[in-house]
């Protein structure tokens, strides 16, 4: 099968291509470096099925970075039948550098002009004849987002790749070529292959080529003592940076006719920018903005709309009453659906979904499904591990996919309008002062997902100690398996405690995460971690109308995973979690009010003690060991903690668990009833499952990406401690306020140690 | 008690089930993340598989 591999510069489109080829769905950003490793996917309308290789952007083929590395040393071993060089039409110049250089492989090219579409929207023409015979090679007009002009693409590309074709290069016309030509015919008479390539990268002392060609590079410096530049001297590196933009600008730019020639002429997204990456207004902004998502997502009182009407609720308008068993039921079907929309206030859109969710359809479906097993005759063990253990377990964690979906949702349009990439230019500002440049940003943000890709996209930043910290600190961002934990505690809070909103708990605890990153690159930047912050240099993308395609595979993506973990990882898990606290160590089947002398409650028990400090420790009452038994758990997979709540919650509340909305609260609200946990230790318990030893998957790629068995295994102690601590200065805050001068002043204490520490080192 | 014998065999089947795939998937280099599929790491998986699968045909 012929393969073709698909370069060009970071967010010029090449993934787009990619799905639209190959029929995936692959994770598209509207930012540069989302693709950090190659993918195959198979084309299949040519004469014979194609394998196309998406590969990571590159700006030029001298790398810095490992996705870098992995680009270049594609198209240079792999020997793929064609190139696609995908170049962005907007931004015709700067990415045309990256096509001089493949230029120079020897192998089939074909160039795609991407993003025509905006080209023309802009009034812009360009001559892709012209171009084709200045470069030499194929040029297609395409827009990869509207499929348009792909299948001659692939035609041109298909028909190229029968071909033999030699590397030219556009220094040809420079005094350069003489220098290159002498290494050239050295290394051909070494049978290196691409010679040309390998020729001018030895000239411009690329860094690589030195390593590969160690015998070559005493003869091609001897040569290079003969040439001298007036301008550039001997850095031939920028020498041959200048030729190739000399060359570009001159025979290439031509084709371009704008319609506005005014170079100074700001977009609308330059417009955009002036306000949305002000220097003083940004990081307010961004922080409104991150509030406005939380509020529309866990939002009971839409723009504080109840609070500030008064409004009145079902029951005031007499569409509530008291039935016979004393609760407040809706008089009508009707009512019901209303309520998801309408209690005194207008719910958020995220609510609204929760509710039509675990109101109407799965707290229904799941009620029948009790009613039935109730009802079967089944022994009482059989009913407790099905109805109890299973079907509670599996809907606590269920009822949160709406939420999970609806702030997923918001994410993804930040991503593809574009805002993402800006909030990473914001914050290096202040990221910088702390010792990370703002292109670490990028993965933490990426870990409001999830951890897994997120550590892997760190492979984008060059510097090693940089990577290391960001890899380290990346759990800290509450990825889509915390958020259960988060909704149903901060439920919880609000329901039992009746203080504050779930929104504004949960968007305080995504800031804490934040921060707690902050301070901790900090101390590690400072400390085991140091090093010079890269220089953060990041192309900006156009804002653009988020693409409902590219939403809807992102949101069914998540969708497909949360349910199929809740029916593999988290099934499992729930009947183990049964097993073990139904049973004891000499194998007798226990009741439900017997799980105090159950196999996992003595050994949460045992464990117990090391949470006092963090408020769910011996201080909680009887069935207290519970949120050290989900904190377990959660390690597996984060969605357990909830999971665990719900298989446990039934019993503990003496099989009487009032669970009236189907959602995951009340689960937490029997815990907090039965075992007398506080606020701030609920609070703390929040910020230690966030803080803490991710899920297995995620502490397996840290692993693998961190390629260091000690740097792994202090990474898993600061998870630990740094877990431990934050819970516990929150719980001792929370319960004591005075304790927050003791904090503040073992801070400083650490901060002034570091300082005078590294000054003294200076 | 026909029920509940097979309620222990889907349930240990279930666990078991999990725990194999759970082995099969690191020993091929899969992991289990959260991101949907869409991870280079799964990606790379997912289309790598059926790139194969279409080259043996």
């Amino acid at each position: 099968m012929k393969r073709f591999a698909l370069a060009g510069n970071p967010n010029c489109g090449k993934t787009t291509l990619f799905n639209s080829l190959t029929g995936s769905t692959a994770h598209v950003g509207n930012w540069p470096g989302v693709t950090v490793d190659k993918r195959d996917g198979v084309y299949k309308k040519c004469p014979e099925p194609v394998a196309i290789v998406d590969l990571p952007g590159i700006y030029s083929l001298s790398p810095y970075t490992p996705e870098e590395v992995i680009a270049r040393n594609y198209l240079l071993d792999e020997k793929p039948d064609c190139v696609i060089n995908i170049v962005d039409a907007t931004n015709l110049e700067r990415n045309l550098y990256l096509t001089t250089q493949i230029l120079e492989i020897d192998v089939p090219m074909v160039i795609a002009l991407n993003m025509m579409d905006a080209v023309e929207k802009a009034g812009d023409k360009i001559d892709a004849k012209e171009l084709e015979k200045r470069l030499g090679v194929p040029v297609v007009k395409i827009s990869a987002l509207k499929e348009e002009g792909l299948r001659e693409l692939m035609d041109k590309a298909w028909n190229e790749s029968k071909k033999v074709r030699m590397g030219t290069t556009v220094l040809q016309d420079t005094a350069l070529i003489h220098l290159v030509g002498d290494v050239k015919i050295a290394l051909e008479g070494q049978k290196v292959k691409n010679p040309l390539f390998h020729a001018v990268k030895l000239v411009e002392g690329d860094e690589i080529e030195r390593k590969m060609h160690a015998e070559t590079v005493n003869m091609v410096e001897a040569f290079k003592k003969t040439f001298h530049d007036n301008v550039f001297g001997n850095d031939f590196e920028a020498l041959v940076a200048d030729a190739r933009y000399q060359y570009i600008s001159g025979h290439f730019a031509p084709v371009v006719t704008r319609k506005n020639t005014d170079r100074f002429r700001m977009s609308a997204s330059d417009k955009a920018d002036k306000v949305l990456t002000h220097k003083i207004w940004g990081i307010p902004i961004f922080l409104v903005i991150l509030f406005a998502i939380f509020h529309l997502t866990f939002s009971e009182d839409l723009l504080f709309l109840g609070r500030i009407f008064s409004l009145p609720t079902l029951e005031d308008l007499g569409l509530m009453a008291v039935n016979a068993d004393g609760e407040l039921e809706a008089i009508h079907y009707g009512v019901r659906w209303l309520a998801c929309v309408y209690d005194g206030a207008v719910m958020s859109p995220g609510v609204i979904l929760n509710n039509v969710w675990n109101d109407m359809l799965v707290g229904e479906l799941f009620g029948w499904l009790k009613d039935i097993i109730a009802g079967s005759g089944m022994q009482e063990w059989a009913i407790g591990l099905l109805s109890d253990g299973i079907i509670e377990g599996i809907g606590a964690v269920l009822s949160f996919l709406p939420p999970i979906l609806t702030l997923f949702l918001f994410f993804s349009i930040l991503e593809d309008s574009g805002y993402m990439a800006r909030i990473a230019f914001i914050l290096d500002r202040m990221f910088r002062r702390f010792g990370l440049s703002g292109r670490a940003f990028m993965p933490m943000i990426m870990g409001f997902g999830c951890s897994v890709p997120a550590m892997i996209n760190t492979r984008t930043l060059a510097d090693d100690q940089e990577r290391t910290a960001t890899i380290r600190v990346i759990p800290f961002f509450s990825c889509g398996a915390k958020l259960p934990i988060l909704t149903a505690v901060a439920g919880a809070i609000v329901a039992g405690a009746g203080i504050g909103n779930a929104d504004l708990i949960t968007y305080s605890m995504y800031l804490l995460g934040i921060v707690v990153a902050i301070l901790s690159v900090l101390l590690m930047r400072s400390t085991t971690l140091k090093g010079e912050t890269p220089p953060f240099i990041m192309e900006l993308p156009s804002y653009h109308a988020p693409q409902l395609k590219n939403l809807t595979a992102h949101l069914w993506d998540k969708a497909k995973h949360f349910i199929k973990k809740a029916f593999t990882i988290i099934f499992a898990s729930t009947i183990v979690i049964w097993i073990l606290t139904h049973f004891s160590f000499g194998w007798q089947f226990l009741a439900d009010e017997e799980i105090d002398q159950s196999i996992l409650a003595n050994i949460s028990m045992l464990v117990q003690p090391v949470f006092t400090p963090l408020g769910f420790g011996s201080q909680l009452k009887a069935f207290g060991w519970v949120f050290v038994l989900a904190a377990i758990t959660g390690l597996i997979a984060k969605e357990n903690v909830i999971a665990t709540f719900g298989v446990l919650a039934a019993c503990i509340a003496g099989a009487a668990l009032d669970d009236p909305d189907g959602s995951g609260i009340p689960y937490v609200l029997a815990m907090i009833t039965e075992t007398g946990i506080t606020v701030p230790a609920l609070i703390s318990f929040i910020a230690f499952n966030m803080t803490t030893i991710p899920c297995f998957a995620a502490v397996g790629t840290a692993k693998a990406e961190l390629q260091n068995k000690k740097r792994y295994r202090f990474t898993l102690l600061f998870w630990i401690v740094t877990s431990y601590l934050v819970a516990t200065a929150i719980y001792t805050i929370g319960t004591a306020w005075w304790t927050a001068f003791l904090w503040a002043g073992a801070i400083a204490a650490v901060i002034a140690f570091l300082a005078v520490r590294n000054g003294k080192r200076a | 008690m026909l029920p509940e014998i097979i309620l222990i065999v889907v349930c240990a089947a279930v666990i078991v089930g999990v725990l194999i795939s759970f082995v099969i998937r690191k020993k091929k280099g899969k992991c289990s993340c959260d991101c949907g599929g869409d991870c280079p790491h799964c990606a790379g998986c997912v289309s790598g598989r059926k790139t194969d699968e279409i080259s043996k045909k």
